[in-house]
């Protein structure tokens, strides 16, 4: 007999960074392979100062640096998600999700302000279940909406998401009507909506709200689109393109009107805020 | 210095003994019986003797023929191990008329230690806590008076019982006059011995244990506790020093009692207190072990200390060449005893022939065992294979390490407790440092 890998187990360790985060921990790109400090890339917008990489960033970092300092206003801040389908192994998913994001759910809802203009914002978050979709990001996202109707406010909408929530099944995907309907009644009322789409945005949400945007930017080399590459190749039976999927490509078919750098990312969203203002 | 020993055990702790006289340029003579032929202490050992058959009655708790070993070899001193004759007073004293060194403390002082009764009156007039409990029980009333005492619940125990058998649980005056007479009955049936004795129960117990070594020069030298509540059935499966829940006032003070007691017994030779302590930090006298325990070796890791080697020392009359205030205590050890039993049979032991045998490495990794390949495990025997022992800065880098090393230790062909140990270190409770002699069995 010799020895092979099916004998060995594989320990359960975390990840040792995961278990003790420091602020003067290395991180090294995973595009360039460039070394630096963490705290060096989130003090300039989590992008490569070398190459131009995104990071993942949280969803409250997000509207914490590119909105006007202490502006944020949260509302919904308190729902959270419940296992109605009795789905095994959710809750602990849920329970594990709000530790590693310190959110309560994938997304967070409020008002904001840019250069002191005041608009609706909402944010979703790469750490809850890679912005999955349930009942409770709709319900919040939807009612943004609604109070921005209210409101006459123009909204902001960083979209981020691997799809619908499979562990609430067909609930998840109704909130793509009913998230549609209010976009809807908010674009009626002449009001600007902009949807800005992160690293990945995929799935029902691609499919929905995060492509109904009066203008739609993208970050850098995001990947946008519904199903994933593999499935489709294999649905197809042919290979995709180069580059298949990415914000530049999409931009190249008209899908995406801009693609923007983050750190100009402000800027941007000032100015077109104040091109489609109601006001004045 | 002796230059010729031998080694009166088997398994892993005649080879941890051996390697020690290796170290030390002493001669070693192995002793086995007629099922070990193909063990690893005896090719390891420079002289080797069988001494008898099979069972453990015949060979190695056999003391005349083991003296006549040592006689027939030219030894001056004879190492014991743990279990088997280390704490028989006889064997001992057996030694010492042969102009032998028992490699352990005199025989008066084994004997008062190893007499429960004599050992708790000795320790309560030196003025520290044992656990509340009464004399032999003359009758019902007696108990029942007794018990009121010690405060409910309660231990029934048969007075020759042992190895935590004859032990009953009682809970409140009701259950009392039942489980007296069943009690004394199954003491009779089993021991051939009805008389029973009372001991408070106490809850949510935690076993913790002191390491002393003492020269015969009266210096006493504590090196520091270890953590022995995770059992099944009152056996040790894994050990950790220093105790993750005990806040450092308490330590202090079981330090202090341990060596009270060494001292004012005159104690010579490595030796362990065992205290029990309960919920509210009270600690209690349980029982003084006058020999090398198995779970030495996170001693070993966190105090830099080779206790084998300095109990062999002691024996040859040499004194220690540091005192207290030399021991440093460093890190966090854990040991995890790797037994052959089949956790998914109630721990059945197991037996067989080892067909591949990879052994954890890596820095602070220790592996003590009598294994090699092509290996056939004799069914006699203790079912203890080895032990693993890692040691790192902190309690939860010892964790992380002995999770990868255990994932690295293959015994092909021997069912072993492996897993349990990896269940144990995943246990949320255990990665808390919040357990009891309970945890075990509530995770089983």
């Amino acid at each position: 007999m010799f020895l092979n890998k099916t004998m060995f187990l594989r320990p359960k360790n975390k990840l040792e960074d995961d278990a003790s985060p420091q602020t003067d921990r290395i991180i090294t790109c995973p595009s360039c392979r460039k070394k630096m400090p963490v705290k060096e890339i989130s003090d300039a917008l989590k992008v490569c100062d070398n190459c131009g990489y995104h990071f993942e960033m949280h969803a409250r970092e997000r509207i914490e640096k590119l909105f006007d300092a202490d502006s944020f206003e949260e509302i919904m801040a308190d729902l959270t998600s419940k296992n109605i389908l009795s789905f095994p192994d959710y809750d602990k998913k849920l329970s594990e999700s709000m530790t590693r994001s310190n959110e309560n759910e994938s997304v967070i809802v409020g008002t904001a302000r840019v250069n002191g203009r005041k608009c609706a914002v909402f944010s979703m978050e790469y750490y809850f279940m890679m912005g999955s979709m349930g009942a409770v990001t709709g319900e919040k996202i939807t009612s943004l909406f609604e109070h921005a109707t209210e409101h006459d406010l123009p909204v902001v909408g960083f979209c981020l998401s691997g799809g619908a929530r499979i562990q609430e099944g067909v609930i998840s995907l109704m909130q793509m009507a009913k998230v549609s309907g209010a976009v809807e009644k908010h674009d009626r009322k002449g009001l600007f909506y902009l949807s800005v789409l992160l690293n990945p945005t995929t799935g029902g949400v691609t499919a929905s709200f995060a492509t109904q945007g009066d203008i739609i930017l993208a970050e850098p080399n995001a990947l946008i689109g519904f199903a994933g590459p593999r499935v489709i190749e294999q649905t197809m039976r042919r290979s995709l393109p180069k580059g298949f999927q990415r914000a530049e490509f999409l931009k190249d078919k008209g899908f995406v009107d801009k693609i923007v750098d983050r750190r100009d990312l402000r800027d941007t969203i000032s100015s077109l805020l104040s091109i489609h203002s109601k006001e004045e | 210095m002796f230059s010729k020993i031998l080694i009166a055990n088997r398994g892993e702790i005649a080879v941890r003994i051996i390697r020690a006289c290796k170290e030390m340029g002493i001669t070693t003579v192995a002793v086995f019986s007629e099922a070990d032929r193909e063990s690893l202490h005896v090719s390891f050992a420079d002289e080797s003797l069988c001494i008898g058959a099979a069972s453990v009655s015949d060979s190695y708790l056999n003391s005349s023929a083991i003296i006549t070993a040592a006689h027939l070899t030219d030894c001056e001193a004879i190492h014991p191990g743990y279990g088997l004759l280390s704490e028989n007073p006889h064997f001992a004293e057996l030694c010492e008329e042969n102009n032998l060194t028992f490699i352990g403390p005199p025989p008066e002082i084994i004997k008062l230690m190893g007499d429960k009764q004599t050992a708790r009156d000795t320790v309560k007039n030196l003025g520290i806590p044992i656990v509340p409990g009464s004399n032999v029980l003359t009758d019902y009333k007696d108990a029942k008076a007794e018990a009121k005492k010690a405060g409910y619940p309660i231990l029934l125990k048969a007075c020759s019982g042992g190895g935590g058998k004859g032990i009953r649980r009682v809970n409140s005056e009701e259950e009392l006059k039942d489980a007296f007479t069943i009690a004394s009955e199954e003491a009779k049936k089993s021991f051939g011995d009805a008389s029973l004795y009372l001991e408070k129960y106490i809850v949510d117990a935690r076993h913790i244990e002191i390491q002393l070594m003492c020269d015969n020069y009266d210096t006493v030298i504590n090196l520091g506790e270890r953590d022995c509540s995770i059992q099944r059935r009152n056996q040790k499966i894994l050990e950790e020093s220093p105790s993750p829940m005990l806040s450092d006032a308490v330590r202090e003070k079981m330090y202090r009692a341990a060596v009270t007691i060494a001292e004012k017994i005159g104690y010579r030779s490595l030796g362990t207190v065992e205290f029990v302590v309960d919920r509210d930090d009270n600690f209690y006298f349980i029982e003084m072990n006058t020999r090398l325990q198995v779970e030495h070796p996170i001693t070993e890791m966190t105090t830099g200390v080779d206790l084998v080697k300095w109990q062999i020392r002691i024996a040859a009359g040499i004194a220690l060449d540091f005192t207290n205030d030399d021991v440093t205590f460093l890190g966090h050890a854990i040991e995890c005893r790797i037994n052959a039993e089949d956790p998914d049979n109630n721990f059945l032991p197991t037996s067989g022939k080892v067909n591949i045998l990879h052994i954890p490495g890596g820095p602070m990794v220790r592996f003590d065992t009598a294994l090699y390949q092509e290996y056939s495990i004799p069914p006699f025997y203790d079912s203890l294979l080895g032990k693993l022992i890692v040691h790192a800065k902190s309690r939860s880098d010892a964790i992380r390490k002995m999770r990868a090393a255990l994932c690295e230790l293959i015994v092909e062909g021997v069912v072993t407790n492996r897993d349990t140990h990896l269940e144990i270190l995943s246990n949320p409770s255990f990665v808390d440092g919040k357990y009891n002699t309970t945890f075990l069995s509530n995770m089983l």
